[in-house]
């Protein structure tokens, strides 16, 4: 039997975990939450959903942005499927264990570190609640292994690993771009040569989107209360334009 | 034209660069005020242009002519002939002031004098010198034959002239320049700050272990190291003073703050690979 998946959340990364999901073989269903968005497109093959059905072996949640849609999101999952169905929710914004306590069954969410492009890699991060059930987490083993992917868990903290050290390279390629250290392909030159990146930091937040970055640079502001992670103006204004695209209809 | 480059200070950075001009077929005159330096920086060339025939990299012809062009030399006047000086002394702001004061004595008008420097400010290097206009950084990258990018800093007074002059060298070189304004840690030192200090931060608060944020970062980021083994690579002391070079440039923005992890591993003496001992052990 093939194995159902729900995905619900923010583009692009909804779009990404679809087109993986659907080459790994699974039976994928999705909704996006700016259903308007320009340049948006699912993967052949998913089916559109407008609400998410029981059938499902595990659930997605994928919003990085607003708060209200992604309570919103997991209360549906919550109500729609069986109790035991996991849900791994991207917690890279809003703790995993803030966000358990929006449910009725806790135990079944697990967070996961979801940022665009990171999909590419090959290891997915994910991180327990308090609540988490020790099932859910090696349900979660199994699913990264399904995708060819190998999984590392962390403590439930705002950004996680890999998207609070990306995004803070960001913010700082994007202070530096501000303040006319130098221009945008120079920075990302400099930071391919003269320390191997594999990408540019400013080539790299255009593939994730200015929004998702942003988003994860302030969630660690508010998280941490410090001056240190405050959003740089170039990041923000980024940021502004990307929404405005995106929610054109 | 520029036929003749000049370098001065014949340590590793140095060295590396006089093995890059001579292949660039300059005529290099190296200048150290240690003969032991010179020798030392000889031998090392000599040896890596050995390795590079052997790898095929370069022909025997070549070679020989490259270093032929060499030409080691303990008195700073005998660099009155370069078309071009690029100095890479030791990192102390009152040493290099004096080399480019002296400089002004020794060589012609208009020539562009370069300092190599990761943290110094280009304009205070080179604000004792009669040409501000014709200083400039030209920032390699350790091993200067292996890496491929050069920063070229314009100071508050470098001239078009010379940061474009600066920036062709280092193609004819084989680099590749970024331009940069002349701030705290020019675009490299400054913008990886994050890869180290959050990776630090994230230790500090138990999210994740030493060995599993570099897996992390190597198979879900696809960065070639992690950030701890390239700490232990760079040393841990060079990157913890590069960090506070950085903080106090910018008076204490709180981005750039060094960690207590980095101090305690410097006090401690486990400085990374040289030591054999960082974040990681390298004993056998
Ligand atoms: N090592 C690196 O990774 C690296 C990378 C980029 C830039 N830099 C910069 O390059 C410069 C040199 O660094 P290094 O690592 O080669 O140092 P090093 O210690 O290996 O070499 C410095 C050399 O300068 C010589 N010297 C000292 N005073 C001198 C003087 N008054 N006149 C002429 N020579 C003098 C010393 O004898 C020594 O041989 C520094 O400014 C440093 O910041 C270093």
């Amino acid at each position: 039997m093939k194995k159902r998946i729900c995905i619900l959340g923010d583009s692009p990364l909804v779009e990404e975990f679809a087109a993986l999901c659907l080459n790994k073989g699974y039976t994928v269903q999705a909704r996006l939450n700016a259903s308007g968005a320009v340049g948006v497109r699912l993967p052949k093959g998913v089916k559109k959903i407008l609400r998410p059905t029981k059938a499902n072996d595990f659930a997605l949640e994928l919003t990085n942005i607003e708060r209200e849609r992604k309570k919103k999101n997991l209360i549906e999952l919550d109500k729609a499927l069986p109790s035991k169905t996991p849900i791994f929710s991207s917690s890279v914004t809003f703790r995993g264990g803030e966000q358990a306590t929006w449910i009725s069954h806790p135990d079944r969410l697990m967070g996961l570190g979801a940022l665009p492009t990171l999909i590419e890699g090959s290891l997915v991060e994910f991180a327990p609640t308090q609540f988490s059930d020790v099932s859910v987490r090696d349900a979660a083993g199994r699913f990264a292994q399904s995708l060819g992917k190998e999984s590392e868990f962390v403590q439930d903290s705002v950004g996680l690993v890999m998207p609070r050290i990306l995004c803070m390279l960001v913010n700082e390629a994007c202070f530096a771009m501000g303040e006319g250290v130098a221009v945008p392909r120079d920075i990302d030159t400099a930071m391919k040569l003269g320390t191997n990146y594999p990408h540019g930091p400013l080539e790299w937040a255009a593939r994730i989107g200015p929004r998702h970055v942003a988003a994860v640079v302030s969630a660690l502001h508010i998280g941490f209360g410090e001056e240190r992670y405050r959003v740089a103006p170039m990041l923000q204004n980024a940021a502004l334009v990307n929404a405005f695209r995106e929610n054109r209809v | 034209m520029i036929k003749t480059v000049g370098i001065i200070g014949a340590g590793t950075m140095g060295s590396g660069i006089a093995q890059v001009a001579a292949l660039a077929r300059f005529e290099v005159v190296l200048h150290d005020v240690s003969a032991e330096a010179l020798k030392k920086a000889m031998d090392r060339i000599k040896s890596d242009f050995r390795r590079s025939v052997e790898r095929q990299k370069i022909t025997a012809t070549e070679a020989t002519e490259a270093l032929a062009a060499i030409h080691p030399r303990k008195d700073l006047h005998d660099l009155g002939d370069s078309d071009f000086i690029v100095e890479a002394a030791i990192e102390d702001l009152e040493v290099k002031r004096k080399i480019f004061k002296d400089l002004d004595q020794i060589v012609g008008p208009g020539v562009v004098l370069a300092t190599n420097t990761s943290s110094l400010s280009i304009t205070a290097v080179g604000s004792l010198t009669n040409t501000p206009e014709c200083v400039v950084g030209m920032h390699f990258f350790n091993p200067a034959p292996v890496m491929k990018l050069v920063e070229v800093v314009r100071g508050k007074h470098t001239s078009d002239g010379t940061a474009k002059e600066t920036c062709d060298l280092a193609v004819t070189m084989g680099k590749t320049p970024v331009v940069c304004k002349d701030t705290p840690g020019f675009i490299v030192n400054r913008v990886a700050r994050p890869f180290y200090g959050e990776a630090l931060r994230l230790l500090g608060e138990g999210v994740a272990p030493v060995e599993q944020i570099d897996r992390i970062v190597k198979a879900e980021g696809g960065f070639r190291m992690g950030p701890f083994e390239l700490m232990d690579l760079i040393g841990i002391d060079v990157n913890y003073a590069v960090t506070k070079s950085v903080y106090d440039q910018f008076f204490h923005e709180p981005r750039f703050r060094p960690h207590p992890i980095q101090r305690q591993m410097v006090e401690s003496g486990m400085l990374g690979r040289k030591t054999k001992k960082g974040f990681y052990s390298y004993e056998e």
